[in-house]
């Protein structure tokens, strides 16, 4: 499934940049300068080789990491020090490499705990059931409805996610992230673990979410032929520096690249 | 029935009827995020409308054909019943078919508008378009994903509603008298069957042919408009159609769609249908799921399961059957239902059904009974595309394993020498679409239509179907043999795999038998029965000895029937492999390739009848890592008693 | 089905020991249905203090050492302002204490010591313990203070057309076990049916992801101790009322700590039937179990009461550690 050519006009302005950010651990640099931006309606890609500094990358956007130099300007403005409740507050979501799923929780709940900003009835309302928190509990489940529609897992409503196949828990892990109304999606690694017929979904899901509700999507993967497709611009990172910027066939292209990944030494 | 029909010959006749007779009542619902959504009778006839009106607008005729390729939702059947409201054909096709082989129908047909249901198959009619330039019109109902195509044969269900509603401003009247153009003898629909030998042919009904049939089974089960269908199979095969759509507009019943092919289960049980139909398969697959779940119970509710389903075949089927079984099991069977039979139905989603049917291949006995134990009114029923389906169903009380029923009513039934079973009844088709050389073939002058499966009647009169007439031979002695109703039989035990039967032209009959590996495998674990492998297993005295119980039953049965009592297997072997599609010895969908199976093992075959105790086998074998090896065994050749027949018997 | 033999043995054992004094007639039946009872009642409060407990353990994965600490306080708050206002009033606001504190210890121990070791939690929660118990004595005095519920104290005889002598049930005792349940019960709801229950669920489940989705951590933590607070408090009053409050509460509550092992950490089903199985254990063994081994090995005397519950903890940490209901956590590799 590659795009279809009607997409190529929709991009719109700089919704995120980054600059000259650096990160280290102790004594390890996990970044290294790194700038690049990220256009709104865009699917951005943040590749490279194992260690690349790919998941440094996205937790410095979510807030998990704050890097010693840099900024970081979203909707013009520079956030310094946010924690990640603050960015998701600010409509950055994200998804995890290795699943944090509630996983006693059903899908359904786990689903709807993403609508959790969208929720400002008192605890109190909520407690006694009074009619304004039924009623906001109504009206957030049809919009969960629409995505459990949306990612085709209708059969699980009931389901604790615990028990849901590997592949099905990153669906709904996108669908939590999802039912945030994010204006940005962070993915990290989201095709990990799938075969291909699930990379394949998993895919198609992706490029339906920017389609459909025009959510920026900035995706981490360490499998670079997954992303050629369905990406518009790509980053990509060795050693915590950026070594290419660019649509997917520049990239594809670009020496620095192809050394990198065939892990010609520096 | 007390409302009269008489006179509403067509389904848009009939639907216009339902939206005013019963224009709240449901006639569809469906489930949508997470909630059943209804389409009253009036609803649905105003979307019909519509689409209709639409249609027409984009330039569509009477006569023409509209392809309609998707799961079972409300718009789909509402374009059906658009394109008849128009005197077009509608033309399903199976929603999972690859795009290959929807271009044979729309070339075939010549066909001009699609509906699709959603990006999945719009993607795959874009594929075939340049093989089929005809096609200029293709709607979609789910935008999802396709907001960026800008083919120009492309438009939304809503955008075609749109511009039906303007049509219809501009000439109210049309499509009512479009509608009464309308008559019983037009095409209704084309069915393509997939055809196992050849291409695929267009099966051309009438709505005169379908409605009769939907209402003669109709009123033989007194199905009426609080009946309730889940629409679960693919729209393009008839029976699904029977039964939610020509059915439903005969009686006014209500059809359910299910949220997703994944949810069929949990909406079943939402909705409780009183009127079901499942291929053996299917309740083969329940019954699974039934058991992994009671191997996991506690103790004691495993026993009280085994405890009542003993008491439910030893009288469940009788007291369905409406027999007197005395008071004392009459009683357990009441505990029973309270205890076990009731929530396992509940589980399964068969509360509430009345009439369930199962057909299209041989049902396992146990399987069958076990369902009818259980108080499901399970039944079989015989029919085809061509056919409108219903030739012979089970009435209640007469219900057997192993045969189809008597005829419907208004159905004529009788075989040919060759045993073949032919059929006029006022279901048959009009014809195979553009192709008079397999309708005459097959229907000949008398107006008989020549259905290719071989029978006979039983005792009681009811139709039992043993093979296809092509694979049905003869013995040495002229007597019939009909090697897939012997396997048949022998793979309804669990211990069996798969079998091969030989006898055409021989003086008696001979087998191949592939073991389970797993149910042979628990069996010799129970008994503490050590083996090394397949081969070993295989090749064990034990299992000789089981599997010529298996056969020894299977001829006692055999014996019981005068017509084929001489198909009694003399011989048998286990074969030291299992067959496989790889090798060749299956196809790909699971069926024997018997001609190349005994050409392959021809000197097994020989060995069996020239009386050899033992055979010596070398074979090269595909691993799955795609290696080949051989392997070189011994195979035993074993007899199994035989059974005077049942007639002889009598006369002695 | 994987049969959990130490568990099943334990559990015939405790039937056994149960039925033994009804079997051998060593009870007259009404005496016995009295004791078992009043075990009920115990029981009761104790899963309401196991009950705080548990809550903050799944939320925040700190073992609460304050807890018992918390129902005297709460107890003696109550005492304390009833005696200057009506009782519902001093109700009303020992729980706007309650809360407040919970937000203080928020704002003061979690905050500063979130992502340190456990170790350091569980050590800075014995340092809330001592704090309380200081800080309540100074602002509340350290005597003895009453509770008066209103509910007549004087045991009502009860189905004595069943048993003879009928069975003697204190109506203070019946009526606190029906709102320590009613309470319980009000507590599931909320934490399976409302939004804010989803959320403390979700931060109990992954603290990272519960983040990210944009779940306040630290106003997650305040409602949890909140409420850790509410339960403490009713349990406070009731038993209050019943024993007077004393610092020996703080004591008595400590019983929580077998009851959460017997029931698991991190189960609010477990903390219920955990008090409850402690609450009538300890009461049948000091009962029936006393006098016979005051008898059999001439010992001085019985308090088989106050360690019971710890020996049947201790058997459980060895043949379940996670408790009844605990999740057994599997480390994926």
């Amino acid at each position: 499934m590659t795009k279809a050519d009607g997409r190529a006009g929709r991009l719109g302005e700089v919704i995120l940049a980054l600059d000259g950010v650096s990160l280290a651990f102790g004594g390890v640099q996990a970044l290294r300068d790194v700038s690049f931006d990220v256009r709104e309606h865009e699917v951005r890609a943040i590749i490279g080789p194992n260690g690349a500094g790919k998941s440094s990358m996205l937790n410095v956007i979510n807030g998990v990491y704050h890097p010693q130099q840099g900024t970081i300007r979203y909707l013009g403005r520079e956030y310094r020090d946010m924690d990640p409740h603050e960015v998701a507050v600010s409509g950055i979501a994200r998804t995890f490499q290795n699943l944090a799923l509630f996983k006693g929780m059903t899908v359904l709940d786990n689903i709807m705990a993403g609508r959790n900003l969208k929720m400002h009835t008192n605890i109190l309302l909520q407690a006694l059931r009074l009619g304004p928190a039924l009623r906001e509990e109504i009206a957030q489940r049809e919009v969960v409805e629409g995505i459990i529609d949306f990612l085709e897992i209708q059969a699980y409503r009931k389901t604790p996610v615990g028990r849901l196949p590997y592949g099905l828990q990153k669906r709904v892990d996108l669908a939590r992230a999802l039912a945030m109304e994010p204006r940005i999606l962070l993915l990290d690694e989201p095709m990990a673990g799938m075969n291909v017929e699930e990379k394949q979904d998993m895919c198609r899901f992706v490029l339906d979410v920017n389609d459909h509700f025009g959510t920026t999507i900035v995706l981490i993967e360490h499998d670079m032929s997954v992303v050629m497709d369905i990406s518009d611009r790509v980053v990509v990172l060795d050693y915590g520096r950026k070594i290419g910027d660019g649509t997917p066939n520049e990239v594809r292209s670009s020496q620095a690249v192809i050394d990198a990944y065939l892990g010609v030494s520096h | 029935m007390a409302e009269s029909l008489a006179g509403l010959d067509t389904f848009p006749k009939l639907l216009m009827h339902h939206a005013r007779a019963r224009a709240e009542r449901p006639a569809i619902r469906e489930k949508d995020l997470g909630v059943w959504q209804t389409w009253s009778w009036r609803r649905f006839a105003e979307e019909v409308c519509l689409l209709a009106c639409g249609l027409a607008a984009q330039g569509f005729r009477r006569g023409d054909h509209l392809a309609i390729v998707g799961d079972n939702r409300p718009r789909v059947y509402a374009a059906m019943c658009a394109a008849q409201c128009l005197g077009g054909i509608p033309v399903p096709l199976y929603q999972d078919a690859v795009a290959a082989e929807m271009a044979f129908p729309i070339q075939n047909a010549a066909i001009t508008h699609a509906l699709a249901e959603d990006q999945e198959q719009v993607d795959k009619l874009l594929e075939i378009l340049p093989q089929c330039p005809t096609l200029a019109h293709i709607y979609y109902d789910e935008p999802r994903g396709l907001r960026h195509y800008d083919q120009p044969q492309l438009m939304s269900c809503d955008r075609l509603l749109e511009l039906g509603a303007e049509a219809q401003r501009h000439d109210p009247a049309f499509l009512e008298a479009e509608i009464a153009r309308g008559a019983g003898p037009d095409t209704a629909a084309m069915f393509f069957t997939s055809g196992t030998t050849g291409t695929a042919k267009g099966v051309v009904l009438t709505h005169h042919s379908l409605i009769d049939r939907a209402r003669a089974a109709a009123e033989m089960e007194g199905l009426n408009d609080a009946d309730v269908v889940l629409a679960y199979l693919p729209p393009a095969w008839i029976g699904q159609n029977i039964f939610s759509y020509a059915q439903p507009f005969v009686t006014g019943y209500c059809i359910c769609c299910p949220e997703s092919a994944e949810t069929v289960m949990s909406d079943m049980r939402d909705i409780g249908p009183t009127y079901y139909f499942a291929p053996p398969r299917v309740f083969e697959a329940l019954l699974t799921q039934v058991s992994i779940r009671m191997e996991d119970a506690s103790a004691p509710k495993r026993a009280l399961y085994r405890y009542f389903m003993g008491v439910a075949r030893r009288v469940g089927g009788a007291i369905l059957d409406g027999k007197d079984v005395g008071a004392l099991d009459w009683l357990l069977y009441r505990l029973g239902d309270a205890m076990v039979y009731g929530p396992l139905r509940n589980v399964l989603g068969m509360s509430r059904v009345r009439i369930a049917y199962t057909a299209g291949e041989a049902i396992g006995p146990d399987l069958f009974r076990f369902y009818r134990s259980l108080g499901i009114n399970l039944k079989q029923l015989y029919g085809s595309t061509e056919t409108s389906v219903f030739v012979c169903v089970q009435p209640n009380g007469q219900v057997k394993a192993d045969t189809v029923g008597p005829a419907v009513k208004g159905v004529e039934l009788s075989f040919t020498p060759e045993r073949e079973l032919l059929i006029r009844s006022p279901g048959l088709f009009k014809e195979y679409y553009k192709n008079p050389q397999a309708t005459a073939d097959s229907k000949d002058a008398q107006g008989w239509f020549h259905t290719g499966d071989a029978g006979y009647f039983d005792a009681d009169g009811h139709v039992k179907i043993i093979d296809r007439v092509k694979d049905v031979g003869k013995l040495a002695d002229g007597s019939l043999f009909a090697p897939k109703y012997l396997e048949n039989k022998l793979k309804f035990f669990p211990f069996i795999k798969e079998a091969v039967a030989f006898g055409h032209g021989r003086d008696r009959v001979c087998a191949f038998i592939n073991m389970d590996m797993e149910a042979v495998g628990n069996w010799a674990e129970k008994r503490g029965m050590p083996y090394s492998g397949y081969v070993d297993l295989a090749s064990r005295d034990e299992v000789y000895g089981l599997m010529r119980e298996c056969i020894e039953q299977v001829n006692a049965d055999l014996a019981a029937e005068p017509e084929i009592a001489g198909s009694q297997i003399h011989r048998f072997l286990i074969l030291h492999k299992q067959l496989e599609a790889d090798d060749g010895e299956l196809t790909r969908t699971s069926k024997v390739r018997r001609l190349h199976v005994a050409e392959k093992y021809a000197a097994l075959v020989d060995a069996m009848y020239a009386g050899k105790p033992v055979v010596h086998v070398e074979a090269q074998v595909r691993y799955e890592d795609g290696r080949t090896g051989s392997i070189s065994a011994d195979l035993k050749i074993r007899d199994a008693r035989t059974f005077p027949p049942a007639a002889a018997r009598k006369a002695a | 089905m994987k049969k959990n033999w130490p568990v099943l043995t334990l559990g015939a054992a405790l039937l056994v020991g149960l039925a033994l004094p009804l079997a051998t007639g060593a009870s007259a039946p009404g005496f016995y249905v009295e004791v078992l009872l009043g075990g009920l009642m115990t029981g009761v409060l104790y899963s309401l203090v196991a009950l705080g407990f548990a809550l903050i353990f799944k939320a925040s994965g700190v073992f609460n050492f304050a807890q018992g600490t918390m129902v005297l306080f709460a107890a003696l708050a109550v005492a304390r302002l009833a005696e200057r206002m009506p009782l519902w009033a001093a109700i009303l606001l020992a729980m706007a204490i309650m809360v407040a504190l919970a937000w203080l210890i928020e704002r003061l121990v979690l905050r500063p010591l979130v992502n340190q070791e456990g170790v350091a939690l569980l050590m800075a929660t014995l340092g809330v313990t001592y704090f309380l118990d200081g800080f309540g004595q100074i602002v509340w005095g350290s005597d003895i203070y009453k509770i008066d519920l209103g509910i007549a104290k004087e045991p009502v005889m009860v189905l004595d057309k069943v048993f003879q002598g009928g069975i003697l049930v204190n109506k203070e005792d019946f009526v606190s076990a029906i709102v320590a349940a009613v309470l319980v019960a009000g507590l599931v709801l909320f934490f399976q049916k409302t939004a804010t229950g989803r959320a403390l669920r979700a931060v109990a489940d992954d603290h990272q992801a519960a983040q990210s989705i944009g779940i306040p951590l630290n106003r997650i933590w305040v409602i949890v101790w909140s409420v850790a607070g509410f339960v403490a408090l009713v349990a406070g009053v009731i038993w209050g009322s019943q024993l007077g409050v004393q610092f020996s509460l703080s004591q008595v509550a400590l019983k929580a700590l077998p009851v959460v092992i017997l029931g698991g950490f991190t189960s609010i089903a477990g903390a219920i039937v955990g008090g409850l199985i402690i609450g009538v254990g300890e009461k049948m063994a000091e009962v029936f179990l006393g006098p016979v081994l005051v008898k059999a090995f001439d010992l001085a005397g019985g308090g088989i009461e106050n360690w019971f519950a710890y020996v049947l903890a201790l058997l459980f940490l060895l043949v379940r550690p996670e408790g009844l209901f605990g999740e057994k956590y599997i480390d994926r590799v």
